[in-house]
């Protein structure tokens, strides 16, 4: 038989560690539990929008800008663009070029190009005001970083998405730009932007070792291919902006490279990265086979990939990808399998 | 192992929903009872992102062709769920609830506590994946329970409960429906220790208790609308007895079963009733509408 003594002693402390404890829930109701810094549920995916096309203008020779309007759209940082997809159901990527403060439209701009790969031609044709799109995004993988300078050179329709990022940077932070095209007739905000004497206009291929890049600067360049690659050899840090793909025909064949089992085989165009992986992994992992329960996602080491699902963010596209659906932009993709 | 009778190919259907016109209260004058249900999107978006975490952990060790199948199909379904709940939160948090400090201790929860411990490889390592598969096995038990509940909840349909989100729940009570004996299965297969299914029984549904009452008090506490909300056990088994949230006594009697040595997960619910719903799902049409 415990003392009376015993028990009220220890009755005495239950109850003084009931009230602290209901003090302490008063004050903080979630203690005690711990939390993820950074929370992964609740954050929204990037889910499809239909937005009506409320504006179209010709910006430019050969350039429409379009005004597509919603209600409470996501935003955008500058650099980021969006998904379009267009009547036919073909999806193209176009670069914001509005105001990043404006949830209730967005706005883009397109150049026809006559021997593409029909994106722009559908956006020119058929594309008018009244019309509803669906799009997807926005997504940034072109974001503005923090530098001490910035170069930006843009070719033609390429000013796109540098234009937003003029706008957002502070107005003493030490920026020039180097704007091309074949004509100022081509060249979209060209009048805007003129008058800026940071900005330099030229029509034709600039002279590119004219151009001063101070120790420390961030160099941006989007453009033509051959505007690209030319930065590219003079200034190799250079961040890219790259809408149509390198080399290879998307949806053909490709070799892929198993990096840690090693194995090198051939994806041939009729057949996934899933199919041709699991003839040589039979233990491979995936379940839904159409992109979107993301089981099969697996970590890219080489190669640009095609990204064809719907459910990696930005982030996750930058070294992964979901083989049932994807596949790869260059000749040849490396995994981490 | 495998019941056949009621043998279903196990499919992920690529549902969406859209939130715009579900408001707070979805069953209507029932705060209490809308928040309760709403704590299922707190929990399973993290939750079942860790089953899918877990089993392709698991996948390798599986010995047996159909039961690998099957499991495929369950990863697939379960990845759906949490997707689809976890698109409820920003509507809530555009209805004025913010569930993100909740949301961000559960993402704790399933990431770091329950998430891969740094172990040695072998034993050590076995046995963290075995508890959680077990773990698993348990929790799924209740997710049956609740599918089936929902499946039957005719008393939601009369109060005028938003259409969206019945359909939300009973299309993800199907599945959990169709899929209740994976799994079980997969534990039976890979371990099915009776006690390891006591202990991890215990733990789960002590969890799922003390989670579940936290979750309806954080909701009720933060609701933007009500003035002084609050939330009681009373209050719960007052609605069960109503039928608008699932009965205290039928949760009770369901715990023996689990524990019964001849368990199965196919002696719960009704894979004809959970397969009637999928054909009629609004949003399940939809999907299969997208695949064809």
């Amino acid at each position: 038989m415990p003392k009376p003594l015993t028990v009220a002693v220890v009755a005495g402390a239950a109850l003084l560690a009931r009230r602290a404890m209901r003090r302490r829930i008063r004050i903080s109701p979630l203690w005690p539990m711990p939390a993820l810094e950074e929370p992964v549920s609740g954050r929204p995916r990037s889910r499809a929008l239909r937005l009506l096309v409320a504006g179209r203008a010709e910006v430019a020779e050969g350039v429409v800008q379009l005004r597509l309007e919603g209600r409470d759209l996501p935003r955008w940082e500058p650099g980021a663009h969006l998904d379009l997809v267009l009547p036919s159901g073909l999806v193209r990527q176009y670069s914001l070029c509005g105001d990043p403060a404006d949830t209730s439209s967005y706005t883009v701009a397109t150049r026809l190009v006559e021997d593409g790969r029909g994106g722009s031609r559908e956006v020119h044709e058929q594309l008018a005001e009244g019309m509803e799109i669906e799009v997807r995004g926005p997504r940034n993988r072109f974001p503005l970083v923090e530098a001490e300078s910035y170069v930006f050179v843009a070719g033609g329709i390429g000013i796109t998405p540098v234009l937003p990022m003029l706008r957002a940077l502070p107005a003493s932070a030490d920026w020039r730009l180097l704007y091309c095209g074949r004509s100022r007739e081509s060249m979209p905000f060209v009048a805007e932007l003129e008058k800026l004497d940071r900005v330099t206009v030229v029509a034709g291929m600039p002279d590119l070792d004219a151009l001063e890049v101070p120790e420390g600067a961030a160099v941006y360049c989007c453009g033509p291919e051959g505007l690209m690659a030319a930065v590219e050899e003079r200034f190799p840090q250079v961040r890219l902006e790259r809408f149509t793909p390198r080399a290879a025909a998307p949806g053909g064949a490709f070799e892929l490279e198993l990096r840690r089992s090693g194995r090198t085989l051939t994806v041939p165009a009729d057949s996934t990265v899933l199919a041709a992986v699991r003839a040589e992994l039979p233990n491979t992992l995936y379940s839904c086979e159409q992109g979107f329960c993301g089981t099969c996602q697996q970590r890219v080491l080489e190669g640009e990939v095609d990204h064809r699902d719907e459910l990696l963010t930005d982030g996750e596209r930058g070294d992964s990808m979901l083989i049932c659906v994807s596949r790869a932009r260059s000749e040849r993709l490396v995994l981490d399998m | 192992m495998s019941n056949t009778q009621d043998r279903v190919h196990l499919q992920a259907r690529k549902v969406s929903f859209s939130w715009d016109d579900t408001p707070l209260h979805w069953v209507p004058g029932d705060p209490f009872a809308a928040h309760t249900i709403n704590v299922l999107h707190l929990l399973l978006p993290a939750g079942e992102r860790w089953f899918v975490h877990v089993y392709r952990q698991v996948l390798p060790l599986i010995r047996d062709e159909r039961l690998r199948e099957d499991v495929i199909g369950f990863i697939g379904q379960e990845a759906m769920h949490s997707q689809a709940h976890d698109e409820v939160l920003p509507h809530l948090k555009e209805l004025g609830l913010d569930p993100t400090p909740y949301t961000a201790q559960i993402d704790w929860f399933f990431e770091k506590l329950l998430g891969d411990r740094t172990l040695p490889p072998g034993r050590a390592r076995r046995w963290w994946l075995m508890e959680r598969v077990a773990t698993i096995a348990a929790i799924e038990h209740y997710t049956a329970f609740l599918g089936n509940w929902v499946l039957n909840a005719e008393e939601l349909d009369r109060r005028g409960a938003d259409p969206t989100m019945l359909d939300l729940l009973r299309w993800h009570g199907a599945e959990e429906v169709e899929h209740r004996s994976v799994a079980f299965e997969l534990f039976m297969h890979v371990d099915g220790g009776y006690r390891r299914r006591v202990r991890t029984w215990a733990l789960a549904f002590a969890t799922l208790v003390f989670l579940w009452q936290r979750g309806a008090r954080f909701f009720m506490e933060n609701d933007p609308t009500l003035v002084d909300g609050r939330a009681s056990f009373k209050d719960f088994y007052v609605r069960g007895r109503r039928g608008v949230l699932p009965g205290t006594g039928d949760m009770l009697r369901s715990i023996p079963r689990y524990l019964s040595r001849s368990y199965h997960p196919s002696q719960e619910g009704c894979t004809e009733q959970a397969v009637a719903y999928l054909a009629q799902s609004p949003a399940a049409l939809a999907a299969e509408k997208g695949a064809a």
